[in-house]
């Protein structure tokens, strides 16, 4: 019996090994060939075009459309905000994830939900309930008139709705990287004598920061593309409250297509050079780990 | 004393995970905590180390009362399971980083860690990081980083739990020698009871949160307290057996002469006998020891040094086995044998053998075994398939047996059964209970429990007892029934009258009394509480206040028994009646 069993375990080992290669190549060359085609097709062929537009008309109209003031104007605004927001939302996201990963407490998992709300929210929404809050006839309008603040249509409300839009990247990030590494070195910090402070500075925190860094880039990648929502709250007001995407659409718009695909070009080296940090940290992060 | 643990208590959910632990360890001892895992072992040493809370208790270090000190402030080292080094920090910036928070100078810094360093073998590894070490490596700087600060009492929280065989012998010579080098008092936890055999100065047991007992590894050994003792250190036989004025009595085999108790009678005991007391040869006359009963070879098993055989005793006498190192329900008798005793006398499964023992310990418990009793056998069945009666049986590991009595409860009825009463004796709740009761103790049981039909294992067991001839035996027993139920215990003092009657201050007296021979006799921690007006009427009373309680009530006089007590019989929780008449 067992002999038999020998035999043919035998034979189907001199016949199938070769047959499972063969059709093992075929269905490994399909699936790679296929996600490299569809790669090609869906992303690397509109991007190419972003910068063979922007250079259409030579690189001396390339570089003029960026002596633009209104252009400039976006790009500093882009800029000031991903600066602004990136920092606030930082601090709250260490905030939020420390608090979910070391404690126990009501309403925990309406917590973890709600961090998870900007993902679900069309960004159109999210820039409308700032408008709604207050815009002249939202529920703070009258007051802010009264009192000559403006947050819609200025500086004020494109941080806020981008903050709203971006503050789940990093507690997103940190929060399951805290919780897998638990809390044994911050109590082995703590039964050697360092207080609150100097555990969180020099335990926590650089035991967390290439889940932090990551965080963070995703965090800027999305503050400077936001459309959407910071399109809502803007008003498009030209070399004042015009971000670089809804500058890009305004110069479209206007049939300057070089002007447009140079922001967006700049835009998309923005993107790339985010991907290349992230790459970075990544491979450092897995070295150190 | 370094450490001192007084009545510590940690709560979680309402649950006592630590239970009443006190303890003192001495300058420059090496404890070891040893426990299964939720025994509350680690969460102790967490206490000690100020990293949790505790509810009640005090906790001082050199005699220093760090109740209320931040965990930082109490000058331990603590060594985790997974090392917990600072991982991008260089092994020498691990080791400084306590005298880094203290501010100390950075020659002073280099010069304590290169002695740490050599203390613990890893001179030349400074610059290293925790990743590029390996297991044993990494647990060396996480000691070397808990002892750099001088700590006064260093923590091992099972240490060597991630290591493998090897160098974990080789980590726990290391920490021995170093532990004995600075005179540092340690308290290792573990659940390995080899490693705490080779390490201690002493050791404490604990299980369901509390400590059960402790002493000398071979004192723990030879002479256990508890059947968990008894079980969990090294592996044991449990044998019921017969204390009578010759000797105690396995079936029918005088296997020990008696260490007489004054003045008891025969009654039933729990014998530890451990697998490499038990001797095997060809037939009767072949022991060198005592005789115990014929036996069968179920099983061999060649493990190196040692056989590891499996006995199955002769039916007619197995009735006694209790439990045995692996609490399996089989009777079967552990037996393990050195090469020299393979060599004297080879043994084959089917092989039929005599069975000798050469040491018997008796356990000093007064609980032995269930009997569950009733005037008819399902009665009796139905009762010993009692869910709390069997968690109780399990856990103890021992057995519940039934005997049927027709005419039980009726007051001129004689008795079935020509054996006297041995063990607990079980009866179930309810009307009629009362008269079983009083029947039964007058014909010579003497611990009665009345269980209730959907009695719960109990979170509170309240100890009162009717006359002083009793209090040795209630606490005795009590004590028993808590090391085997997570239950908080509390004294229940009634004194007849009111509060501004003169009974007062001699109630008051009576209960410091008992808690502190609670405490010294049998190591159990009671609450206590102070109670007036009629003794019955009060326990009825407090009984009846909450769900998940169980009285442990002592009485002398069966005078009057089923009309005082009959109603606490009849309630939803479950009585232990200890009854000690003066001889």
């Amino acid at each position: 019996m067992s002999r038999a069993v020998m035999a043919g375990h035998a034979a189907g080992e001199t016949s199938r090994p070769g047959q499972r290669t063969w059709a093992h190549a075929i269905v490994r060359w399909f699936f790679i060939t296929t996600s490299l085609l569809f790669i090609a097709a869906v992303l690397l062929a509109p991007l190419a075009t972003v910068f063979v537009m922007a250079l259409s008309k030579g690189i001396e109209a390339y570089l003029h459309s960026f002596a633009d003031p209104d252009t400039l104007a976006a790009i500093r605004l882009t800029l000031i905000t991903a600066g602004v927001v990136v920092p606030i939302n930082t601090v709250f996201g260490l905030a939020a994830a420390w608090s979910i990963a070391k404690f126990e407490f009501r309403g925990k998992s309406v917590l973890i939900t709600l961090i998870d709300l900007p993902l679900a929210i069309s960004p159109v929404i999210s820039g409308m309930i700032f408008v709604l809050l207050f815009g002249l006839h939202g529920w703070f309008g009258v007051w802010l008139q009264e009192h000559d603040l403006s947050i819609i249509f200025a500086l004020p409300g494109i941080m806020l709705a981008t903050m709203f839009v971006t503050f789940p990247y990093v507690a997103r990030e940190l929060i399951p990287l805290m919780q897998q590494l638990g809390n044994n070195e911050e109590e082995a910090a703590i039964t050697l004598g360092a207080g609150g402070w100097m555990t969180f500075f020099r335990v926590t925190l650089p035991k967390v920061r290439w889940g932090l860094v990551y965080g963070m880039v995703l965090c800027n990648a999305r503050a400077m593309g936001e459309f959407g929502a910071v399109s809502v709250v803007s008003g498009h007001i030209r070399g004042l409250t015009n971000t670089m995407p809804l500058h890009i659409e305004i110069l479209y718009n206007e049939y300057n297509f070089v002007g447009a695909f140079a922001v967006a070009s700049l835009l998309t080296l923005l993107a790339a050079l985010t991907l290349v940090i992230k790459t970075l940290v990544e491979r450092t992060g897995y070295r150190r780990r | 004393m370094s450490i001192v643990l007084d009545q510590v208590t940690k709560l979680y959910a309402g649950v006592p995970v630590v239970n009443d632990v006190s303890l003192d360890i001495g300058d420059g001892e090496f404890f070891v905590l040893l426990g299964p895992s939720g025994s509350g072992k680690s969460t102790l040493l967490r206490s000690i180390a100020g990293l949790s809370g505790i509810d009640h208790g005090r906790i001082a270090l050199h005699g220093r009362d760090v109740t209320h000190v931040a965990a930082r402030k109490r000058g331990v080292g603590l060594v985790f399971q997974n090392y917990a080094l600072f991982q991008h920090m260089t092994v020498a910036e691990n080791i400084e980083f306590a005298l880094r928070v203290r501010r100390m100078r950075a020659r002073a810094r280099r010069q304590r860690r290169q002695e740490l360093l050599r203390l613990v073998a890893l001179e030349g590894m400074d610059e290293r990081l925790p990743a590029q070490l390996s297991g044993g490596q990494q647990q060396r700087v996480a000691v070397a980083r808990a002892l750099a600060h001088k700590p006064e009492v260093l923590l091992l929280d099972e240490p060597f739990g991630a290591l493998d065989a090897k160098i974990r012998e080789e980590l726990r010579r290391t920490i021995r020698q170093v532990q004995r080098e600075l005179g540092i008092t340690t308290v290792l936890v573990t659940h390995d009871q080899e490693e705490a055999f080779a390490m201690a100065d002493r050791i404490g047991i604990m299980n369901l949160g509390r400590l059960l007992e402790m002493g000398a590894p071979h004192e723990l050994y030879s002479s256990p307290a508890t059947r968990f003792v008894a079980t969990f250190l090294g592996a044991a036989n449990l044998i019921l057996a017969r204390r009578t004025p010759d000797g105690i009595l396995i079936g029918a085999t005088t296997v020990a002469s008696a260490e007489r108790a004054s003045g008891e009678r025969e009654n039933e005991v729990v014998t530890v006998v451990r697998p490499e007391e038990v001797e095997v040869a060809a037939d009767r006359a072949g022991l060198s020891s005592g005789y115990l009963a014929a036996g069968i070879v179920d099983e061999v098993v060649f493990t190196g040094a040692l056989e590891r055989l499996r006995l199955r005793l002769d039916p007619a006498q197995h009735g006694s086995l209790l439990a045995f190192g692996d609490g399996g329900g089989n009777a079967s008798l552990q037996v393990t044998r050195t090469q020299h005793e393979q060599r004297g006398f080879e043994v084959r499964p089917g092989q039929a053998v005599a069975i000798g023992v050469r040491r018997v310990h008796v356990l000093p418990t007064p609980l032995s075994s269930f009997t569950a009793c009733a005037s008819s056998a399902v009665d009796a069945e139905a009762l010993s398939r009692q869910p709390l009666l069997t968690e109780l049986a399990a856990r103890m590991k021992t057995r519940i047996g039934t005997r049927t009595e027709p005419q039980l409860g009726l007051p001129e009825g004689p008795c079935q059964g020509s054996d006297t009463f041995v063990g607990t004796i079980v009866v179930a709740s309810g009307p009629r209970c009362a008269q079983e009761a009083d029947w039964l103790l007058r014909r010579g049981a003497r611990d009665l429990l009345a269980l209730p039909r959907d009695a719960q294992a109990p979170q509170r067991v309240l100890i009162h007892w009717v006359g002083e001839a009793a209090r040795g035996a209630t606490l005795a027993i009590s004590a028993s029934v808590l090391r085997h139920v997570p239950a908080e215990a509390v004294y229940l003092g009634i004194v007849a009258g009111d509060a501004a009657s003169p009974g007062h201050g001699h109630g008051m007296r009576e209960l410091l009394d008992a808690r502190s021979e609670a405490q010294m006799a049998h190591g159990l921690d009671m609450r206590t509480e102070l109670h007036f007006g009629d003794g019955e009427q009060q326990l009825a009373r407090r009984l009846a206040e909450a769900p998940g309680q169980m009285l442990i009530l002592g009485v002398t006089d069966l005078q009057d028994f089923a009309r005082r007590f009959g109603g606490l019989l009849e309630g939803e929780s479950p009585v232990l009646i200890v009854h000690r008449g003066s001889p």
